[in-house]
């Protein structure tokens, strides 16, 4: 039992933020995590991506590199865009479809093994969730005016005291958003790692038994496969919910409701 | 058999552990109300979908905040 222990205990210390070579990070100067060396990966991968493809636009793609890329864009703009913001949203499509796609290379990039996912710190997730905190906020000022927009969260035709208490839970609503927007994309990267890890720990140690364990060594290496599959799934599915929630806020801010 | 560890590591595990039970339930009703949805009209499935992954983020999210506060206590 203490075998796994260890394990987990190196696990965790692996999944924390440590500089790029391992050390512990120093408490003041600037360094360069693992967790932001792989964000600049992923920060590289978005450019180079979209680079790429624009060079390409045609009428109609020609090449498979073209075709990818479009219906990436396109799946941002109907299915993101679309149907939750209609044809008024798609001056928001280049915002939305950044987030989506620079959450989705994070997350991808992290389930290559040695790897990590940007996005598996806190540091990154809450920056992106105060970024479209102001993003959503300011396009709800420019359209509406300062007092214009704070009156949406005012109800009409409601006795006074009523409606005062409902603009509070408004507003207090309003400032756990980003809360929420970072916490279940980090937890939901780390918390998949763990669990990765914790069946590759599993598995080493089963294999590293002697008989019959060796055999049975093979359970946790086919949940290692399923586990992967599903990591994989969640991390498109994190950055589309993302995406999501960032275009709801903007329609909420267009005041549409 | 002798009991070890703090009493901060029954806290993670009961913040986690019951903290999950409430938005499991939420997530199941969730799933359940658009798969009847979806059978009764097909033609709306597509957005119906991009509701239910709304609402299940925001049930997901309170589950996760257990998790963020096991690690919390743990830490302790």
């Amino acid at each position: 039992m203490d075998k796994i222990g260890e394990g987990v205990e190196h696990l965790l210390h692996e999944l924390s933020v440590l500089s790029i070579n391992g050390h512990e990070v120093p408490s003041s100067g600037f360094v360069l995590t693992n967790y932001g060396f792989f964000l600049i990966i992923a920060s590289l991968v978005t450019l180079t991506f979209f680079v790429l493809g624009a060079r390409r636009v045609k009428l109609r793609p020609d090449s498979r590199y073209g075709s990818l890329v479009e219906a990436g864009v396109e799946f941002v703009r109907d299915n993101l865009i679309g149907d939750i913001m209609g044809k008024a949203g798609q001056k928001y499509l280049t915002f939305v479809g950044t987030v989506f796609f620079f959450v989705l290379f994070n997350n991808l990039i992290g389930l290559i093994p040695g790897s990590k996912p940007g996005t598996g710190t806190m540091g990154t997730t809450v920056t992106w969730a105060l970024v479209v905190f102001v993003t959503y906020h300011a396009i709800g000022i420019k359209k509406h005016g300062f007092f214009g927009y704070l009156k949406h969260y005012w109800p009409k035709g409601v006795w006074a005291p009523l409606a005062a208490f409902v603009a509070l839970l408004e507003v207090i609503s309003d400032f756990i958003r980003p809360l929420t927007l970072s916490v279940r994309l980090f937890a939901n990267m780390y918390a998949g790692h763990i669990m990765l890890g914790i069946f590759s720990i599993f598995a080493a140690l089963m294999f590293e038994a002697s008989g019959v364990m060796k055999v049975v060594a093979i359970l946790p290496i086919a949940l290692q496969v399923a586990l992967y599959a599903l990591e994989l799934f969640v991390a498109v599915i994190q950055a589309y919910i993302f995406a999501v929630l960032t275009a709801v806020y903007i329609n909420g801010a267009l005041g549409s409701h | 058999m002798e009991i070890t560890g703090s009493l901060s590591v029954l806290g993670a595990g009961f913040a986690f552990g019951v903290g999950a039970i409430g938005p499991a339930i939420g997530i199941g009703m969730i799933g359940a109300k658009t798969i009847e949805s979806m059978a009764r009209q097909p033609e709306m499935a597509g957005r119906l979908q991009t509701t239910m992954f709304i609402a299940l983020a925001l049930a997901e999210a309170i589950a996760l905040f257990g998790f963020v506060l096991a690690f919390v206590l743990m830490g302790q």
